[in-house]
C-alpha cells in the first residue's frame, strides 16, 4: 500500500475545502439493515459509491446505516442538504445512480421515488 | 446457494457492523490445501447460550430482524469444499467466524469482487476501523484503515480519491497473495 499517496490525497482534499469554504454539500445516507438488505440495499450503496467516484464528487459524503423503519419501502435513501433532508424509497440501483445524478448533481429530486421530505431548521 | 466468496465476506461484515462493530478484520488466507476466511469484530457477540444456534437458519440474535441466512450459507459451502465452520467468542469481547474451505475443491465458490464489495462498506462505515489481512503459504498483505485514517485527517473515506485508492490497494493486494478478483 503506498501510504504516500494519502498524503497527497490529503494536501489536495484540504486544498478544495480552503476553496469551498466548509464541509460536505451533501451527505447520502443508504439503509443496510437486514430488511434493506434483502430488498438489495447492497448494490443501491454500491452504485451511490460507485457514481460519487466516477463522478469525482468531492463535496459528498456517503454513510450507511441500520433499520430505517420504513420495511415495506427498502431500499432507503436519504439526501441530507443544509436545509432539508430528502428520504426516498425502493431505490435500486439504477434509481441510486438517478438520484446522484438528478438529485445532488442537477438539485432535482426525483419526486416519483419521495418518501419524505424534512426541513431542517437552521 | 451462494454465488460468490465475497458475498460470505459481506454477509459477515455486516453482522459485524449490525452488532455495534468499531473494529472488524477481514482474513482470507490460503494455507496448504485450504482456503481460511475469517472475520474477526469487537462487537456485541453472542450470548453462550445462543452459539449451539447461530447457524440454523432460522435463528436470528436480532429481535426482528427475520432470519439470518449468512452464517448457514457458509456453514454450507464450508461442509459442500470438505471444510470445517468455527464461531467462537474472541477474547475481548466480539465474535471470531473461521471457515475453512477446501482451495482445490470444484464446489468452491469463486472470488467473485471483492473489491467491490469491501470497498462500499469499509468506506461508509466511519466510526470503523477496518484491517484487511491476505496471504498465502509465502506472502502477507494488510490494509488498515486505522492508518489511512491517520494520514488523511479529516478527509472522509468516501472523498473520490480516497475511493479510488482504496479499490487499487485491495487489488493490488489480492494479486500480490495470487487470488483472482472478478469485477
Amino acid at each position: 500500500m503506498k501510504l504516500e499517496e494519502l498524503r497527497k490525497i490529503r494536501e489536495r482534499a484540504e486544498a478544495e475545502l480552503r476553496l469551498r469554504g466548509g464541509p460536505s454539500r451533501v451527505k447520502i445516507v443508504v439503509g443496510m439493515g437486514t430488511s434493506g438488505i434483502a430488498a438489495g440495499a447492497r448494490a443501491t450503496l454500491r452504485a451511490i459509491v460507485d457514481e460519487v467516484a466516477r463522478r469525482d464528487l468531492r463535496d459528498v459524503t456517503v454513510t450507511q446505516t441500520g433499520e430505517k423503519g420504513l420495511a415495506a419501502q427498502e431500499p432507503i435513501v436519504e439526501v441530507h442538504e443544509p436545509d432539508r433532508i430528502t428520504i426516498y424509497g425502493e431505490v435500486d440501483e439504477a434509481t441510486a445512480r438517478r438520484i446522484v445524478a438528478e438529485h445532488v448533481i442537477n438539485g432535482r429530486p426525483l419526486a416519483e421515488r419521495v418518501v419524505e421530505v424534512r426541513e431542517v431548521k437552521g | 446457494m451462494i454465488g460468490d466468496l465475497a458475498m460470505h465476506v459481506a454477509d459477515l461484515v455486516e453482522n459485524s457492523l449490525r452488532a455495534g462493530a468499531t473494529e472488524i478484520t477481514v482474513r482470507l488466507a490460503r494455507e496448504g490445501e485450504d482456503l481460511r476466511l475469517e472475520v474477526e469484530d469487537n462487537g456485541a457477540g453472542i450470548p453462550p447460550e445462543d452459539f449451539a444456534r447461530v447457524t440454523d437458519p432460522f435463528f436470528s440474535t436480532k429481535k426482528g430482524a427475520g432470519i439470518g441466512l449468512g452464517l448457514p450459507l457458509l456453514v454450507q459451502t464450508a461442509e459442500e469444499t470438505g471444510g470445517s465452520f468455527r464461531v467462537e467468542p474472541r477474547p475481548g469481547g466480539g465474535i471470531r467466524v473461521t471457515a475453512r474451505l477446501g482451495s482445490r475443491h470444484p464446489d468452491l465458490p469463486p472470488l467473485g469482487d471483492l473489491v467491490g464489495t469491501l470497498v462500499p462498506l469499509i468506506a461508509t462505515s466511519p466510526g470503523v476501523e477496518f484491517t484487511v489481512e491476505l496471504s498465502d503459504d509465502r506472502t502477507a498483505w494488510t490494509l488498515s484503515t486505522r492508518e489511512v485514517r491517520e494520514r488523511l485527517g479529516e478527509v472522509p473515506l468516501t472523498h473520490p480519491d480516497v475511493l479510488v485508492f482504496l479499490e487499487r490497494a485491495l487489488a493490488d493486494g489480492l494479486r500480490e497473495v495470487g487470488f483472482e478478483e472478478e469485477r
